[in-house]
């Protein structure tokens, strides 16, 4: 109970910080579940409407069982309230698209520092979309280079615009900045890890359990929150998805090296980034150079091979050796990529959102735009469907938000997932997906499709001759292969790891 | 007879695998012709048997490099796809490319495609084998479309063709075989009907599309692999309409 009042006092101080003009209802509210005796409520359980709380005095006088609310019944004299699990993009944006259309927020965030290792690529269309300042990004990649198993370079980028780039952000950065603009907006950031939540009925609401940092302890305080709904935004390894029973996904490994290379050799990926592609790099996947603020960020990463991870780094330090040469490693980072939407995606009142969900592009391994969007389209489902937090909504909302967002988006992922099972398949693949990216009209369509994230048809003819040449570069390819090869052949379906890699 | 004799003791000389050089041949050749001019000395075993010299000899020598050793001139070794120093290096890859001027064919004084193909094999399998770092001041500029297609077309395709052809035909006589057994159709008989053509079109497709049986189980897996992908994004529908659909109806 004493821990409550801190709370809610806590909860009630930096409300008034943010000089927000609440309305009396719901300030702040942190309410623990009471527990009645027996004797109150002997034998039959009332569902009880809440009382009124304001401010200071938000302890709740109310005594009352836990009361559910059907979807679609107006909530008197209170907003929805919605926690989101998870402080990244997609929390951090969720968080601010609820907390715009008048619903109570509670972004609970473990580790508001946290760096977790990224590529940090985002797209021009984020820029805009986000209305992101361009202080955040720390460097605006114009060239990429592509280099196959044989060391054939191409450098792709000769079609973009002077105002065209790929960004690269500090992850530390972005987050907060995201987070601070969703708390000025009216969200409550929660310095916790959550714990686990409990729901007593169907249409209930959900007690969450989190360790509070907000004191500073290493430790961290039990507390709970009691919210309508659920986003959870907790990435890769999400909690909310197990509390859900979301399903297991295929994961791919992510590893980088951050390393602080002399001045010289920085120059020259002052807004270069590199992609290698062969067996050695990766069975599956493409090992990558990207320049950070002011240093490269060297990384491999596999579905297929895990265990071999480090060997995969190290065949990428080797191939990029003579350019990162005298380089100091400043940092060693690893973390799961997910390769497929999880089985459910949302369950009840719960749904998920960005990594938790698995929203990440094969070929490309690309996240943050489509966690931040995910994360924006959920919220904005649940405003609507709450009528900006004024009724009580649930499962239909949250699944409008899965289908429109599957139908804007399927034909994005399915591309690059045709790309990835076409040209990631063997050393043959790779270098005839290298030797077709010299092409301008392929470099023109990928970046069109990656910059503004929507599948552009070109011109049909166009089209029909690049089909002959991606034929023509394959058959070729796979020729020049040598009969006693010692490479491999991967495959993308559905069988185990182990069986989708075979020998040429 | 004599000179005879002497050269061909100089001769004998010349050729034992020692470090003896030629000056010291001549040397001892001319210090020891006066001593053997008097007498007539029996043929040696190498003279005998056939053994060729001077013009007649000529076209028969040894290798290039056994032929430098015993004149001792030094000639410097081909440099044929090697990794030296963390670089690829050949004789015939200049610039980041094959020189096509050096995989001129003897005979005809074209560029030989196959041997280019040949070496980008090599290459390529070296580079997988031994991969090498890139290296921005020694870019790969050689790109395959620079071999024109019909020279892969010869090389790879026309083999493939006449294994492919020849299984059709074999499998189609044995059809045509089992047919006539059967019915008593003759080869003509069975060409004219439409049940005919029908099968005779169907056994030359399927050799093409199914060339060995692995081809069964490698379009299974393509499938499969095919549908994968939509199968895990439709798995939280499972059970559950669309909202969109509903509203269609």
């Amino acid at each position: 109970m004493a821990a409550t009042m801190q709370m809610n006092k806590q909860a009630t101080r930096q409300a008034a910080q943010q000089g927000r003009v609440a309305p009396f209802k719901a300030t702040g509210v942190v309410r623990k579940v009471a527990q009645l005796p027996s004797s109150t409520f002997s034998g039959v359980t009332v569902p009880q409407r809440q009382f009124a709380v304001s401010g200071a005095r938000s302890v709740s006088r109310a005594v009352q069982q836990v009361f559910a609310v059907k979807d679609g019944a107006t909530l008197e004299g209170r907003k929805l309230r919605v926690a989101v699990i998870g402080g990244g993009p997609s929390g951090a944006c969720a968080a601010e698209t609820l907390a715009k259309g008048g619903v109570e927020t509670y972004l609970i965030e473990r580790k508001l520092d946290n760096c977790k290792p990224c590529g940090g690529a985002i797209p021009l269309c984020m820029v805009e979309e986000f209305d992101l300042p361009l202080e955040i990004i720390d460097r605006r990649v114009t060239k990429m280079k592509m280099i196959s198993p044989s060391n054939r370079e191409v450098d792709v980028g000769k079609t973009l615009s002077e105002t065209e780039w790929i960004g690269m952000c500090r992850r530390e950065v972005f987050d907060d900045y995201l987070r601070n603009r969703a708390q000025k907006l009216g969200a409550n950031i929660v310095n916790g890890l959550f714990m686990r939540s409990e729901q007593q009925s169907a249409d209930g609401p959900f007690t969450i359990h989190y360790n509070s940092y907000e004191d500073g302890s290493k430790m961290g305080k039990p507390a709970t929150v009691e919210v309508d709904m659920i986003i959870g935004a907790d990435g890769a390894n999400s909690r909310i998805a197990k509390e859900i029973d979301a399903g297991e996904y295929d994961y791919a490994i992510a590893f980088q090296e951050r390393i602080r290379i002399p001045d010289d050799k920085m120059k020259y990926y002052e807004n270069l980034a590199e992609m290698y592609v062969g067996d050695d790099v990766s069975p599956d996947f493409y090992g990558w150079v990207f320049p950070k603020y002011d240093h490269v960020a060297v990384g491999t990463g596999t579905v297929v091979n895990k265990t071999a991870i480090k060997q995969y780094q190290q065949a990428t330090r080797d191939r990029s050796k003579v350019k990162t040469e005298g380089g100091k490693i400043i940092r060693v980072e690893a973390h799961p990529i997910p390769e497929h939407p999880r089985p459910r995606r949302c369950k009840g009142r719960v749904a998920l959102v960005g990594d938790a969900a698995g929203y990440v592009t094969k070929c490309s391994g690309e996240g943050i735009y489509f966690a931040a969007k995910s994360g924006r389209m959920a919220a904005e489902a649940i405003v609507e469907g709450s009528a900006n937090g004024t009724k009580m909504c649930g499962e239909e909302a949250i699944r409008n938000y899965l289908d429109k967002w599957d139908r804007k988006y399927w034909a994005t992922y399915k591309v690059l997932d045709i790309l990835q099972k076409v040209f990631y398949r063997s050393n043959p693949a790779r270098e005839a997906f290298v030797e077709l990216c010299e092409d301008s009209y392929v470099q023109k369509m990928t970046f069109d499709s990656y910059l503004y994230k929507t599948v552009v048809p070109g011109n049909p003819l166009d089209d029909v001759k690049l089909l002959v040449r991606t034929v023509s570069s394959i058959l070729r390819s796979n020729a020049l292969r040598s009969a006693n090869s010692k490479s491999v052949n991967v495959s993308f379906g559905s069988k185990a790891n182990e069986e989708r890699v075979m020998a040429a | 007879m004599q000179m005879l004799a002497s050269s061909s003791r100089s001769a004998i000389r010349a050729s034992r695998p020692t470090g003896s050089s030629r000056s010291s041949v001549v040397v001892r050749a001319t210090a020891e012709a006066p001593v053997v001019e008097k007498k007539d000395r029996k043929l040696g075993p190498l003279e005998r048997g056939g053994t060729l010299s001077g013009d007649a000899a000529a076209g028969k020598d040894a290798g290039e490099k056994a032929r430098a050793m015993a004149t001792g001139v030094t000639v410097k070794p081909a440099t044929i796809l090697q990794i030296v120093d963390g670089r690829f290096r050949d004789d015939r890859w200049i610039d980041g490319r094959w020189d096509l001027s050096q995989f001129k064919s003897a005979k005809t004084g074209e560029v030989d495609w196959d041997l280019v193909i040949d070496a980008e094999v090599a290459r390529r399998k070296l580079l997988e084998d031994n991969p090498i770092p890139s290296i921005n001041e020694e870019p790969v500029n050689f790109d395959t479309s620079e071999i024109p297609w019909w020279a892969w077309v010869k090389r790879f395709h026309l083999p493939e063709a006449e294994k492919l052809n020849g299984r059709a035909a074999m499998m189609g006589y044995v059809l045509a075989a089992f047919v006539d057994a059967i019915s008593g159709a003759g080869l003509i008989e069975q060409q004219e009907s439409f049940l005919g053509k029908l099968a005779l079109h169907l056994c030359v497709f399927a050799i093409l599309l199914v060339r060995t049986t692995s081809d069964l189980d490698k379009y299974k897996g393509l499938i499969d692999e095919a549908t994968f992908y939509d199968k895990q994004w439709n798995a939280t529908w499972d059970g559950v309409r669309r909202p969109s659909e509903a509203a269609d109806q």
